[in-house]
């Protein structure tokens, strides 16, 4: 199948090696804790100002998504912070497909001296707002009309759903097994176990144990799918100058790619139904950092079922397309030996469902080398964001 | 959501002549009036040619199950009292490019495979809490 009949590749400038992610900052991550979206957010940025050395009032440019009406914007950051100064605002931050796209639009308002200092955050709180159905992972599907009419009547949601159905085909076009997807989950487990502060840590996963459990949407078991949690984190970027005058290792965006599909969030319509977006946005990213798949330390994708996880590792072309199964088998991502360590915090699967921030984060611990799960000598690690409609590949180095 | 949810509301426009049509036994799905192209959901412009309106004919409701999951989970309560159930996708003998999401019924579970040859037929859909039935298009073995 020819990868130009169902999406595109975004045409995106060379900012490869223009900016650093300086600051990182993590919120707790819980079950349903009664805090709100913008406390969250507040104090992943305190944490992000405190790991980078600097103020509120450095922080010149934000970064959001408009995903939902409480997230931390200008406004959320000044009442918070008490600061006044004017602030360059994007709407095309926050987590997912965003977390690894947002340094691209950054660089750009940062080259063009619109910023200096840019914080990006995202944070949910589905796991406390989940019990009402409302501002939960569902709502946006259940929404869409064309889903309401043509899909929920026919029992075809929410997502677990939705990519189950992907993985029964992909099992059928490539022989993919329990045994491969289970594999994803487990070493996730291992990773979080390993990880303070996630939300699974004390849980550990057995590929036994995850062959017994019974299926919720067959082929998929509970542990194929990723937590509801409350939680976000935050990152500060900055021109490569001005990072190398700050406290921590100079983690820098060496490339960024960005793709898209024509059938958006329809899964049920999209013409390559067992492939991701990042068949379009690795590439550019890859070209733009000037590295290939083989040179990466560790990876970290969007991952709300093990499907995905292993959609985007063929996609992103670290195995060939229908080779994920074997190719994830055994310890293959396991931090310690594995070809491919991945998702070594945990993912959504087991550390925190926060949509992906915390898996940058997660990559600029590892390039500093202060992780938990620590990949010996990482020096480039890669961020896959996705979203469904679209994909981005954030390529990052130290220095 | 409109108040019949997870009914479909069939007054809406966008799919109304294919609940209308459902109701007579007969599978309705949109083609680009361009290019001629099956376009499914019946949203413009059309994916292939960008053209802007569509039209509806009549399809054989015969196709090939693409996939499917069984649900044994009932992430909304209106579901909990069919679990389990087989939701999927059929691609359509016209164009494989169309997949109808539909329930799978009068067949085991264990039964099911990728491809497998599957044909409408027409049933009333009910959800507890939610007033009256629509007659919906679903698939059986061939």
């Amino acid at each position: 199948m020819t990868t130009t009949d169902w999406g595109f590749a975004n045409q995106l400038e060379d900012v490869g090696g223009e900016i650093a992610i300086v600051g990182i900052g993590d919120s707790d991550y819980s079950k349903a804790s009664g805090r709100t979206t913008q406390q969250i957010a507040a104090q992943a940025t305190e944490r992000a100002l405190a790991d980078a050395g600097l103020s509120a009032a450095d922080i010149d440019g934000l970064m959001y998504v408009p995903f939902s009406a409480d997230q931390f914007d200008a406004a959320a950051f000044r009442a918070h912070f008490g600061t006044t100064r004017a602030l360059w605002e994007s709407q095309k931050g926050g987590g997912m497909v965003w977390a690894g796209s947002a340094p691209y639009d950054a660089a750009l308002a940062i080259r063009s001296g619109r910023a200096t200092y840019v914080l990006n955050t995202f944070a949910v709180a589905w796991a406390t707002q989940r019990a009402q159905m409302v501002g939960g992972p569902g709502q946006v599907h259940a929404e869409d009309e064309y889903k309401q009419n043509l899909e929920v009547p026919f029992g075809w949601f929410p997502q677990p759903v939705y990519f189950a159905t992907i993985a029964r085909r992909h099992m059928h076009e490539f022989g993919t097994t329990a045994e491969q997807l289970g594999a994803i989950a487990v070493a996730c487990r291992r990773h979080a176990g390993l990880t303070p502060g996630a939300v699974m840590r004390e849980k550990p996963l057995t590929l036994a144990d995850y062959l017994r459990s019974p299926t919720i949407a067959d082929p998929f078991r509970k542990e194929d799918c990723c937590l509801i949690s409350d939680g976000g984190a935050a990152y500060i970027m900055t021109s490569l100058e001005r990072a190398r005058d700050l406290r921590q290792p100079i983690v820098a965006v060496l490339g960024v790619g960005l793709g898209t599909s024509h059938t958006g969030a329809y899964w049920s319509q999209q013409a390559a139904f067992t492939a991701t977006p990042q068949v379009f946005a690795a590439p550019g990213a890859f070209a733009m950092a000037g590295v290939r798949p083989r040179d990466v330390d560790v990876l970290a994708c969007y991952d709300p079922f093990t499907i995905v996880s292993l959609m985007q590792i063929e996609d992103m072309g670290f195995c060939a397309k229908g080779d994920g199964g074997p190719f994830v088998a055994g310890d293959t991502l396991h931090f310690d030996g594995g070809a491919l360590p991945y998702n070594t915090h945990g993912g959504m699967l087991s550390h925190a469902y926060v949509l992906g921030i915390a898996h940058v984060v997660e990559i600029v611990r590892q390039l500093r080398r202060t992780a938990a799960a620590q990949v010996r000598d990482a020096s480039i690690g890669i961020y896959g964001g996705y979203t469904g409609p679209q994909a981005s590949t954030l390529i990052l180095e130290r220095r | 959501m409109h108040p019949d949810f997870p009914l479909p509301d069939v007054t809406w426009e966008p799919a109304r002549p294919f609940w209308e049509a459902a109701a007579r036994g007969v599978l309705l799905i949109t083609r680009c009036e361009q290019c001629g192209r099956l376009v499914w959901y019946p949203e413009t412009p059309c994916r292939y040619c960008r053209g802007a309106s569509l039209s509806w004919i009549e399809v054989s409701g015969r196709g090939r199950l693409f996939s499917w999951s069984v649900v044994r989970y009932a992430w909304i309560p209106q579901v909990a009292d069919r679990l389990p159930f087989v939701t999927g996708l059929v691609a359509l003998e016209e164009d494989p490019a169309v997949r109808v999401v539909t329930y799978v019924v009068d067949c085991a579970p264990d039964a099911l495979r990728c491809d497998m040859a599957v044909q409408v037929v027409f049933r009333p859909l009910r959800y507890p809490g939610v007033a009256g039935e629509v007659i919906a298009p679903l698939f059986t073995p061939a």
